[in-house]
């Protein structure tokens, strides 16, 4: 399966996620948002050589995605997308800081391979975090609630927009890809020449598709600003459940960040 | 408990679409909260103004036509072109493409929403790191490369091969300054070992040929475009193309000024939370006197199997342990079933 069917199933496979029931919105997507909003200013204000304490904070994403259906093991293998970048910018501080921080098995572990390590577990974690919000509250849910928050309207509309149209676009996409491919006689790699004639071709359609849009939209009493969405927030609050699992978390959080750690007799 | 066991379980889309990611996007494992704090303030407000600039040249029709664009550089990405002479491939970012059409605050809105949305889906750059990649990425290829590069260079109307040589400067011109800045901002939030020169030259060597390939796709397409239909291209420079200069220059000293004076304080006391915190409650770490404490720090250090190691190691092991047995409750507990659609009514 190539890149853009591969693309166009995970937009479908989100979608569908974020129309089911969200069995983790045991809260608001809002509060949802500031959860994770926290956990990430928590998780990053943690010096760099308490990595013991940056594992605990693995709890969250691991609980949350666990309720959100989408399985840790998915998130995690996801999340290791970014892996090659942090590593490239982590990689320089075992070489720079070779000061001892501990021994371990009669190794000498210097605080620059501390730090690293730290850089790697913290950087997957708050990419974890952002999956598994979006993935359980959906996008256009995010950003109904920015906008409900005082995002201004033209921003959230783009937002929207953009995500619109992407599957859109993708689709025209692959109707040219599948062409060139037709008729490429097995030549798989888009030279500039080509490519940029490709591109240029998606661009005019693009513009094209954009001017019946707004056609579309004039005619359906378009003022400058996308109509609000009236119905009920679908992951509104019901009872006690999201206001104890916002505070428990919350707690734990504050918990993981400035409480003392249990130490561990190995 | 009960929330585990109320819950009904389905499969959730997750969506990380190819490997796209490169070096221009920070990751919030390699910022600071302040660092982060201060970008995120500069680029609200450049988001501020670009949506009053957009409002103020009262074109409805851009409101589809930036979304439809923002969504054509997600499109034009999954499709890699290869970097003639090197064998290697690359995909457009397409900071100073939207700009040549869009006009530079509408496309700095539309590629600002390309970079959320690349973040909240596909995991390309972190949350928190939202504001230094606006502005590394954003900012600089539409509000300072476009205006003050390829402009100039391209003229009214230019040559296809004017077009490229224009483009393929900008384009540098913004990586290379983009690069700077994740250089900076990774270096003021005391993440990475390595010296700032020995750093960024690090960054922008690599950005200098992520920057050509950038430039030639764009002049590529700009190209095209010129000889299919140039009354596009034409139709951008009518409104909205003025940035003030210095405007732009006056922001950026003051932008530098903040963050430099927030950094100088982050770096004499490096943990803004910790200080927060001490301030509040007038102490810094919980102490851990106490008679019950010392005793137990004796009766660890006699059980410890191995007393001579550092509490980091045997943390970090056993934290791990405890969250390897989270996972494993929790997989047990909420068992997976596959993608089901549900038709809502």
């Amino acid at each position: 399966m190539g890149k853009i069917d591969k693309a166009l199933d995970a937009l479908a496979a989100m979608e569908r996620g974020a129309v089911a029931e969200c069995p983790r919105c045991m809260a608001s997507t809002r509060a949802d948002m500031l959860l994770t909003l926290v956990y990430l200013a928590l998780l990053l204000s943690v010096p760099l050589q308490e990595v013991q304490r940056l594992v605990w904070f693995a709890a969250y994403p691991i609980v949350a995605a666990s309720l959100a259906g989408c399985g840790y093991g998915r998130v995690l293998r996801q999340s290791l997308y970014v892996l090659p970048l942090i590593a490239f910018v982590g990689i320089f501080n075992p070489l720079a800081d070779r000061t001892p921080a501990f021994m371990a098995w009669g190794v000498e572990v210097s605080r620059g391979w501390v730090s690293f390590v730290s850089i790697i577990v913290r950087g997957l974690l708050s990419v974890q975090a952002v999956l598994v919000l979006t993935a359980c509250c959906g996008f256009a849910d995010v950003c109904r609630q920015l906008r409900a928050l005082g995002v201004p309207p033209f921003l959230t509309t783009q937002l929207l927009m953009v995500y619109r149209y992407m599957s859109v676009l993708l689709e025209e996409l692959q109707t040219m890809a599948r062409a060139r491919a037709a008729r490429g006689y097995g030549r798989r790699s888009y030279p500039l020449k080509l490519w940029g004639a490709m591109a240029g071709q998606l661009f005019l359609r693009s513009v094209d598709r954009a001017e019946r849009i707004h056609r579309a939209m004039l005619a359906r009493g378009f003022d400058g600003t996308m109509p609000r969405y009236t119905a009920a927030d679908r992951h509104g609050p019901h009872g006690w459940e999201p206001v104890a699992w916002t505070v428990a978390w919350l707690a734990a959080m504050a918990w993981m960040r400035f409480g003392r750690l249990i130490t561990f007799n190995l | 408990m009960f929330l585990l066991r109320k819950q009904k379980q389905k499969e959730r889309g997750l969506v990380v679409i190819g490997k796209r990611v490169h070096t221009m996007h920070m990751s919030d494992g390699l910022i600071s909260t302040p660092v982060a704090a201060v970008a995120a303030v500069a680029a609200a407000a450049l988001i501020a103004v670009a949506g009053t600039r957009v409002k103020k040249m009262q074109r409805s029709d851009l409101v589809p036509l930036t979304g439809v664009l923002g969504a054509f550089v997600f499109a034009a990405q999954m499709v890699n072109f290869s970097i003639p002479g090197t064998g290697s491939s690359g995909h457009i970012i397409g900071g100073v493409l939207l700009a040549a059409f869009l006009g530079p605050w509408a496309a700095f809105l539309a590629l600002s929403s390309v970079i959320i949305i690349q973040c909240l889906l596909f995991a390309d750059g972190g949350l928190l790191a939202l504001g230094c990649n606006i502005v590394n990425m954003a900012a600089m290829s539409c509000l300072v490369a476009y205006p003050l590069v390829y402009k100039p260079l391209a003229g009214r109307s230019p040559s296809v091969a004017r077009t490229m040589c224009a483009s393929v400067a900008a384009c540098t011109v913004a990586l290379e300054a983009g690069a700077c800045l994740v250089a900076a901002e990774t270096k003021l939030s005391g993440v990475t070992a390595l010296s700032t020169g020995t750093f960024l030259l690090l960054m922008t060597g690599i950005h200098l040929a992520i920057g050509v390939g950038e430039g030639l796709a764009t002049g590529a397409v700009l190209g095209f475009v010129r000889r299919v239909k140039p009354s596009l291209l034409d139709r951008g420079t009518q409104t909205g193309h003025k940035v003030p200069t210095g405007a732009v220059v006056a922001f950026a000293l003051a932008a530098a000024a903040i963050g430099g004076g927030l950094s100088l304080a982050a770096s004499q006391d490096p943990d803004g939370l910790e200080w927060s915190v001490e301030k509040v409650a007038g102490t810094g770490e919980p102490e851990s006197g106490g008679t019950a404490a010392a005793v137990a720090a004796k009766v660890q250090n006699g059980t410890a199997a191995m007393p001579g190691y550092d509490n980091t190691l045997s943390g970090v092991i056993g934290a791990s342990l405890v969250m390897l047995t989270v996972w494993g409750v929790c997989s047990l507990l909420t068992r997976r079933r596959p993608v089901a659609v549900k038709v809502r009514k």
